[in-house]
């Protein structure tokens, strides 16, 4: 009990400053993530024999371009959904219509053989959680839509946001492998391609430009070689610690060898 | 037809969760498709919720819908078992809702846990309310939640704001400061600090 109470509040500390943390250094993380990108740039650098023309560059500053301005676009369309959901909670004060059945909920947690008793409260909460969820995840899907020019999301969209998230990394078997395996294959290419475009994507954590960059980016595939490790880095920063997850560094260990 | 898929989706029980339910038959001829109907939230629900955060003219493919609903369930499950690993750890019986919390805490979904914890907290303040209530008249209660359960509204003015932000391609500051102060408010602190209260209170009732 005492445990429990102690817990608590450096979970209150973290998140009191979250805002910071998700831009700032997170110390554990650098360590953990050495592997991976030390993996890409090697496989990476075998393909270093196309020199790149003064043609593949102009190609690189008109999609760093967009892609600074899509990513600055998500960033903000996610700060204010977070403030939205902040103060749409406190305007809240009946409990009794959810936008998710409660009924249906419960019984999906008592899938599991483990869980025997659930409070009230407990179905409530994950109505609301649930819903923030859905959102997020339109939301980051929404945007690859976008950057494909196209005005229906689809799977694909939904596979692309899970693969450049990591907290929804848990979700990585539930798209085909098909979707997944395209975004995989499309992300060692294309993270060839913008060697300043790491230094510039610096604040926008969230999401890898090599991802982004997959829109009309084939013809500059090979232009430049050597990625920066510090995508991967940057990648991670905001959500958790590598090293509570067996997951993570598979998936990233797995990318290079596509 | 979501109106359909929606009144199909009623329950057919009072307090635990609904069983094999008739009303799904309308939806689908098959039976094995109703039982994986049932590991989902409902995709009438689901797609309600994605539409708040695509602009007016996007449209959502079904495909689409349906893999979000695998997610939510997936995200219910995760939660779920980290949150009863945790009990057992404890040796705790019951799931509440702050061992969902922590659970979303310790998942990496940080961005969720203050809005969840102001959430608890206004759901105790209202509920606590009712714990004097005989416990039949509280049966009764639970039933009616069930039925509103399945009648909810959109929530027209967020959505009304996030289709409004979509729409502009280039956001302007200002709008983006007053609601990031906002989140800074003495309320909003004076809330927190309340919250924390709170947290410790249930600590300390568990210890």
């Amino acid at each position: 009990m005492d445990h429990q109470g102690h817990s608590q509040n450096p979970s209150m500390g973290v998140v009191g400053s979250g805002a910071q943390l998700a831009y700032g250094s997170n110390p554990y993380q650098p360590g953990q993530i050495t592997g991976p990108p030390g993996s890409v740039v090697t496989s990476v650098g075998t393909i270093q024999s196309t020199p790149a023309g003064a043609q593949l560059g102009q190609h690189q500053l008109a999609y760093q371009h967009i892609h600074q301005q899509q990513q600055h676009q998500l960033q903000q369309q996610l700060q204010q959904f977070w403030s939205n959901q902040y103060q749409e909670i406190e305007k809240v004060t009946d409990f009794k219509n959810h936008s998710l059945p409660l009924a249906r909920i419960k019984k999906i947690m008592k899938a599991d053989e483990d869980v025997r008793m659930i409070s009230a409260e407990a179905p409530v909460i994950f109505a609301r959680a649930c819903e923030m969820f859905i959102l997020e995840l339109t939301l980051r899907s929404w945007n690859h839509t976008e950057e494909n020019k196209r005005r229906t999301l689809q799977k694909n969209d939904i596979a692309a946001a899970i693969t450049r998230t990591d907290i929804f990394d848990f979700l990585v078997d539930i798209v085909p492998r098909e979707d997944l395996k395209d975004e995989v294959l499309a992300s060692i290419p294309r993270g060839t391609m913008p060697v300043a475009g790491p230094a510039d994507a610096l604040p926008y954590c969230y999401m890898p430009p090599q991802h982004a960059s997959q829109v009309g980016a084939a013809g500059v595939i090979m232009g430049k070689p050597v990625m920066d490790p510090n995508m991967y880095a940057q990648q991670s920063h905001p959500y958790m610690a590598p090293q509570m997850w067996p997951q993570p560094p598979d998936q990233r260990q797995s990318s290079p060898e596509h | 037809m979501e109106d359909e898929s929606h009144n199909n989706t009623l329950p057919n029980g009072f307090n635990t969760g609904s069983p094999e339910s008739p009303f799904l038959k309308t939806s689908t001829t098959t039976t094995q498709h109703n039982k994986e109907q049932d590991r989902f939230l409902p995709i009438a629900n689901v797609g309600r919720i994605m539409k708040k955060v695509i602009p007016p003219n996007g449209k959502i493919s079904k495909d689409a819908k349906e893999t979000v609903q695998e997610c939510v369930s997936e995200f219910i499950s995760f939660v779920t078992g980290e949150a009863s690993d945790k009990c057992q750890r404890e040796k705790r019986k019951t799931i509440n809702g702050d061992d969902v919390i922590w659970a979303i805490t310790t998942l990496g979904f940080e961005d969720y846990v203050e809005p969840l914890k102001t959430y608890l907290q206004k759901y105790k303040e209202i509920e606590g309310e009712k714990l004097s209530i005989p416990k039949q008249m509280r049966s009764e209660q639970r039933l009616q939640q069930h039925h509103n359960n399945y009648h909810d509204q959109n929530n027209q003015p967020f959505n009304g704001a996030y289709a409004s932000s979509n729409l502009i391609s280039q956001p302007p500051y200002v709008p983006t400061d007053q609601k990031f102060s906002l989140t800074f408010s003495p309320n909003s602190i004076q809330s927190q600090l309340r919250q924390q209260d709170q947290i410790d209170s249930v600590g300390h009732w568990y210890e």
